[in-house]
């Protein structure tokens, strides 16, 4: 109870400038310092879901394309540098006909994860009319972070790596490729995210600043021998 | 052919909402009656109100969607509205949006439209716009069909053209049924000896399939923006639905009588579940609803709204079709059009636990109402979960239905009963000689003959008994409820007429297990 009950006063007090007071909360089965909102965003089937799906439980999902109804809603709990972060997680469908219900809840989010599939042209050509939705409906300071996903489907790719390099630099947020199939990046993409937004949250004067760009190039695998072009 | 009385027959039951008569308890006959008036058959209400909107099945779906109880109530009405209208139709990249979602869906469709396989499935459902633009085919793909859609278009056109309607083509075998319904033109083609009727209310049932999707005001804007408009774009990822609403059409028995069935369990435990349900409420909440399956546990609505059978069976086919809702909570935009075809309601939906089958619909007005509904979702399973009902609910999961064997009549294969004040039915598990698919949806096929006898417009019969060489079958309607009976061939008439004496006071006896006798409001 106390859990949900601090994230939702955290969500209406927060300014941008108020840090978050470290309390170790209860909810019913899973203890956490600090709540965060996270906001996975991208065309219907570039692979959101099976991303969180991968994050949360370790497993993919095969099988037939079951495309997302309106919003979906999961937690997370993580560790990062012995805090314990829950990370609310929102998985939005990528349908245009659900737009309107995503924009709602876009200035809650207090990061994005930004999906394209590497294996489709147009997922990826959206991806600059996605950052404009997210310029107009979310917080100026969200953290962004553009993902190419299905990385492991190295013989279908039509977007090379290169591009999605090229268009992250081009709005300064960071990228990398994943794979929900193998699971390469994916736990790093949020582990990325929940340390950036840890930091930013728990950051004393004299600490150094955290460098989310740095800690996911040392972190981040390519995606296989072949995947270099 | 062109009958007016189908315009006009109809009576819009749905504007009488449902208040049976104020009576006790103690009014329950013990054996009911064929004199019986409506509000005490068995498996009717106790208090005052039932949960759903008066519906006389059959008649409310050809009657038009009207704005119903609680204005007020209307949800996201003009200001939310022009704004969604202002994404979908205002947004610039609109076109290149159209490839992608519409590509890889979950279902095969690529069937040759030309082949012999395609023309012989007993049903074919088409929707296009009235720009005879496709917007959806059952078997197929829409693109491959662009020019018989254009035909079925020039027809409607055509008789349009002389001030006349075109309702169906009779010819080889097949009925061609049309349903215009502005924007959008809906077309059945069946071989089946389904009626004409029975095929138009299911017509009806995608029509406002379509529109829970998008709402009718957003469906008229678009097309009055853009004639040529694409639907496909906006439907994408939606297909599955109307899909399987239509297999439901074929084998649920809940959208032929316009009802819903219930979980069985105990008046009591039932009655803490509905209360618990009861208690979690919050401002903007207007239905509560708990399903098992396909069946209902419960629905807690506010007091002076009412749900209408049809709306139900869009959520049930919504929960019941999409394994997204399984984890997590699921949020999402749905139009219930017989309630208001002008707005969304805001669905929060969930599973009481991950592998259960328990499922809890929380319906607000208010699209921001996320924390607020997953907060009721709390309080309900922190209350539920103190009292003995959960595990009595949970241990009634394990027998969702019930055999003819614990009905105790012989002769009696089968059987569906509705009551009508409450909007429930009942019906056992098929019988052994129904065992297979074909069989079952034989079955139904025969129920969908005698609902048609009995709820023809001009010369609907109260009684019907017919032999068949692999069943006999009796109908027969009060104004308290609807009865359909299958006994085996051998049976004779005055042993079936003694089995559904038999058989009513069974259900008198049941009649706290099997329905819902004290619905509430919050």
């Amino acid at each position: 109870m106390s859990a949900r009950k601090t994230s939702f006063t955290d969500k209406r007090t927060k300014n941008g400038t108020s840090k978050y007071v470290l309390e170790r909360c209860a909810s019913v089965n899973e203890y956490y310092d600090i709540v965060f909102k996270v906001m996975l965003l991208g065309d219907s089937s570039v692979g959101k879901t099976c991303v969180l799906v991968r994050f949360k439980d370790g497993a993919f999902l095969g099988g037939n394309f079951i495309a997302t109804v309106g919003i979906d809603f999961r937690n997370k709990v993580v560790e990062v540098d012995n805090v314990k972060v829950k990370l609310q997680i929102w998985d939005t469908a990528g349908q245009e006909r659900f737009r309107s219900v995503t924009h709602a809840y876009y200035r809650d989010a207090q990061a994005l994860l930004l999906l394209y599939d590497i294996t489709s042209k147009p997922s990826f050509d959206n991806i600059r009319a996605w950052l404009t939705e997210i310029h107009d409906y979310a917080q100026k300071d969200v953290v962004i972070m553009l993902l190419g996903n299905k990385s492991d489907l190295a013989a279908e790719r039509v977007v090379k790596k290169e591009d999605g390099e090229k268009l992250a630099k081009e709005y300064g947020v960071p990228f990398m490729e994943t794979s929900a199939k193998t699971g390469i990046n994916v736990e790093l993409a949020f582990l990325a995210i929940a340390k950036e937004l840890k930091h930013r949250a728990t950051q004393q004067p004299n600490e150094p600043k955290f460098q989310i760009h740095d800690y996911i190039e040392s972190q981040k695998q390519t995606s296989g021998c072949c995947g270099l072009k | 052919g062109m009958d007016e009385e189908a315009q006009t027959a109809h009576v819009s039951w749905d504007k009488a909402t449902l208040a049976p008569v104020d009576r006790l308890r103690s009014d329950r006959a013990d054996s009911p009656t064929p004199g019986l008036v409506e509000g005490t058959e068995p498996g009717a209400a106790v208090q005052k109100s039932a949960m759903f909107v008066h519906a006389q099945s059959f008649e409310d779906l050809t009657a038009e969607a009207e704005k119903a109880t609680g204005k007020e109530e209307n949800p996201d009405e003009s200001g939310e509205c022009a704004e969604e209208l202002q994404v979908l139709v205002g947004e610039k990249n609109i076109e290149e949006q159209h490839n992608r979602d519409g590509s890889p869906q979950g279902r095969t469709k690529e069937e040759d439209v030309s082949s012999e396989t395609w023309r012989s499935h007993r049903k074919h459902v088409f929707v296009l716009s009235e720009a005879g633009k496709p917007i959806y085919t059952r078997y197929g793909t829409e693109e491959a069909l662009s020019s018989t859609m254009g035909v079925m278009m020039a027809l409607v056109s055509f008789v349009e053209a002389d001030k006349n309607i075109i309702r169906s083509v009779h010819a080889d075998g097949c009925k061609v049924v049309f349903l215009a319904k502005s924007p959008l033109v809906l077309v059945g083609v069946t071989q089946t000896c389904q009626s004409e009727k029975e095929l138009l209310r299911e017509l009806h049932y995608i029509y406002y399939q379509i529109v829970s999707l998008l709402t009718l005001t957003q469906l008229n804007h678009i097309f009055q923006h853009k004639q040529n408009y694409d639907l496909r774009r906006l439907l994408a990822g939606s297909e599955y639905l109307t899909d399987n609403l239509l297999h439901r059409l074929e084998r649920d028995p809940g959208l032929l009588l316009s009802a819903v069935t219930c979980l069985p369990l105990a008046n009591s435990a039932r009655d803490v579940v509905s209360s618990s349900l009861q208690a979690a409420k919050a401002k903007n909440l207007v239905f509560s609803i708990l399903l098992a399956g396909d069946r209902l546990v419960t629905l807690v609505r506010k007091k002076d709204q009412f749900l209408h059978h049809i709306d139900l069976h869009l959520v049930f086919n919504l929960v019941g079709s999409s394994s997204s809702f399984r984890e997590g909570e699921g949020w999402t935009p749905i139009c219930l059009p017989k309630f208001n075809t002008a707005g969304f309601f805001h669905a929060h939906i969930s599973y009481l636990e991950p592998a259960s089958e328990l499922c809890l619909i929380l319906v607000s007005t208010d699209r921001e109402d996320f924390f607020n509904m997953s907060d009721c979702k709390q309080r309900f399973l922190e209350r539920l979960s103190k009292r003995s009902a959960y595990q009595a609910l949970k241990e009634a999961l394990k027998c969702p239905s019930y055999s003819m064997e614990q009905v105790g009549i012989p002769e009696l294969r089968h059987f569906l009963y509705k009551s009508k004040s409450s909007g429930l039915y009942t019906s056992p598990e098929f019988p052994f000689v129904y065992q297979s698919d074909e069989e079952q949806e034989r079955l139904m096929g025969l129920y969908q003959e005698l609902h048609s006898h009995l709820h023809y417009p001009t010369r609907p019969l109260r009684f019907y008994y017919r032999c068949g060489e692999t069943e006999n079958l009796l109908a027969w309607v009060t104004n308290g409820f609807e009865l359909y009976l299958c006994f085996s061939p051998l049976s004779t008439k005055a042993l079936a007429v003694s089995a559904v004496n038999k058989l009513l006071k069974w259900i008198r006896k049941e009649e706290d297990r099997l329905f819902i006798l004290c619905p509430l409001t919050y």
